[in-house]
């Protein structure tokens, strides 16, 4: 039997080996944050009030980010998803692009866009309406580097409905508008709160870009990830308590994500004598 | 542990491909200051360097890094390191002082030091424990403008480059660094004097790393640096001589 021979084999062997190293590499990292201090202190360093600053901010600006994420990202994504027009194929390259450039080169791009003297940021300071600094900046910051990981998410999730079932509503009447809301949405719900899940994830962990164009200030701009930059070299202990934190954050919504991919809602969204067959 | 020994296969696998196996670590590497990285390379071009704020370099020399000296823009940080066995007893090899820049174009309309406490200007300074970051708040408490400075502060830098980065490129409007950190940019930034009596005591120490296995070139590149040649390089940029000169006059 095949499987027998490979289990024998010194191939076999090759490729448990492999499993584990990798496995090893990818956790002990993660496992090695929670033993370097005691749990009982690990849980009193997370009073210490850089920490608790620094978890209201991260909480705020991200959840303003996913705010802006969901109402622009959505119909941006909707639109590739569903229509073919010239420059598509450009248009979702420059989308996807924030998600594989260096946040440090993000955090340049929005310095000299939103930054007081870039291209928009001197209108926005004509207009009394200064960034840079402020939590607003942390925001855009979170928001440039998170919302392609929704939008290519719910591009997919759009591309995935049955285009027969959104015709068939249409031809029974329901304006576009319509059809959207009661079929496409509900049909791709599932997506988009995978991608929406990615995104809040890569929004907590935001560093790169912020710490260029927001600057950091305990209480204003200084989310989780900067703080525990600037701690690692003032009080390592409580860069480690913070570390633990997001970790434990970041298993949560990762651990969710695998609810929300494994929940399959009814492919129905009438009990309508007339839904094509699957 | 199992998993430990995993992770270990899995790091020399790395070493051996990217065929740094063996730490046969020939070249010199010096953990310095950030204000120290234009003058430093000038004196041992060959050498490595790592350039941050002090405070995290020592850090990383705490968790093992490969230095071979550390070059620290104060002498609390070096000192730290000595007591706990880290570094050698430090010397001095420079000094510096403190200036308040302004971006060009002077937004804020900064003209001394006192100006700082209009509100709104928005000040950048560096964490305090980074020690460009303690030197500015004994600036402040020596002029008695603590609070009212404090209460402008839009962000706290991790080094001194990064605050003159803020300011050169225009987004703060005033920001507390090294006078030899503003003469690198010098078309981009504005000086002001801070006053002679209100200057904090900026020293920096050198010292060999305990675990270097480079001690030979450690020693001769800290000698280096307190040389007369590399002593002159230092004051080109605008460093001051690692002792006070005396007053002439009683």
């Amino acid at each position: 039997m095949q499987r027998r021979r490979l289990r024998g084999g010194l191939l076999g062997v090759l490729f448990f080996g492999a499993c584990a190293v990798a496995f090893a590499f990818l956790a002990l990292p993660v496992i090695a944050i929670f033993t370097q201090v005691a749990p009982g202190r690990l849980v009193r360093l997370l009073g210490n009030p850089i920490v608790t600053d620094a978890l209201v901010v991260s909480f705020k600006t991200t959840l303003a980010a996913q705010v802006l994420i969901l109402v622009f990202g959505t119909p941006a994504a909707y639109l590739i998803a569903s229509r073919r027009f010239p420059g598509r194929t450009v248009l979702v390259t420059l989308v996807e692009l924030p998600l594989v450039l260096p946040p440090a080169v993000a955090g340049l791009g929005l310095l000299v866009t939103f930054g007081r003297f870039g291209l928009l940021g001197s209108t926005l300071e004509a207009l009394g309406l200064s960034v840079s600094f402020t939590q607003t900046a942390v925001v855009l910051a979170i928001a440039f580097v998170a919302s392609p990981l929704y939008i290519r998410t719910a591009i997919a999730a759009f591309q995935a409905v049955d285009p027969d079932l959104v015709a068939a509503s249409r031809t029974l009447g329901a304006g576009s508008t319509r059809t959207f809301f009661r079929v496409v949405l509900p049909l791709a719900l599932n997506g988009l709160a995978a991608g929406e899940a990615l995104a809040l994830a890569r929004s907590l962990g935001e560093f790169g870009a912020t710490i260029m164009f927001a600057g950091s200030l305990q209480g204003i701009t200084q989310t989780l990830p900067l703080a525990i930059y600037q701690a690692f070299a003032i009080n390592f202990d409580v860069a480690l308590a913070m570390g633990a934190l997001l970790v434990a954050i970041s298993a949560v919504l990762l651990f969710s994500l695998r609810l929300i991919l494994s929940w399959q809602p009814s492919r129905r969204t009438s009990p309508s004598l007339f839904a094509p067959l699957r | 542990m199992k998993l430990g020994t995993l992770a270990l296969v899995g790091v020399v696998a790395a070493f051996a491909i990217s065929g740094a196996a063996a730490r046969t670590n020939t070249t010199l590497t010096v953990y310095a200051a950030a204000s120290l990285t234009d003058a430093f390379p000038k004196i041992a071009p060959g050498a490595k360097f790592s350039f941050a704020g002090s405070n995290a370099l020592a850090t990383q020399i705490r968790k093992g890094a490969p230095a071979d000296v550390f070059a620290s823009a104060n002498m609390t940080l070096p000192k730290g390191l000595n007591k706990d066995g880290f570094c050698s007893k430090p010397v001095v090899f420079t000094r510096n002082t403190l200036v308040v820049i302004v971006p060009k174009s002077n937004p804020a309309n900064i003209r001394n030091v006192y100006d700082l406490r209009k509100p709104g200007v928005k000040i950048v300074i560096a964490a305090s424990g980074v020690p460009v970051g303690t030197y500015t708040l004994q600036v402040l408490k020596n002029m008695n403008l603590t609070a009212p400075v404090l209460a402008n502060v839009v962000s706290k830098e991790t080094d001194v480059r990064e605050v003159l980065a803020k300011i050169a490129l225009g987004e703060g409007d005033a920001g507390f660094v090294y006078s030899t950190d503003a003469k690198t940019v010098p078309g981009k930034v504005k000086t002001i004097k801070i006053p002679a009596w209100a200057q904090p005591k900026v020293q920096y120490g050198i010292c060999t790393v305990t675990a270097s296995t480079n001690k030979a070139a450690a020693a001769a590149f800290i000698k280096k640096v307190l040389s007369k040649k590399g002593q002159k390089i230092m004051r080109s940029y605008g460093f001051l001589p690692r002792v006070k000169p005396k007053p002439k006059k009683r």
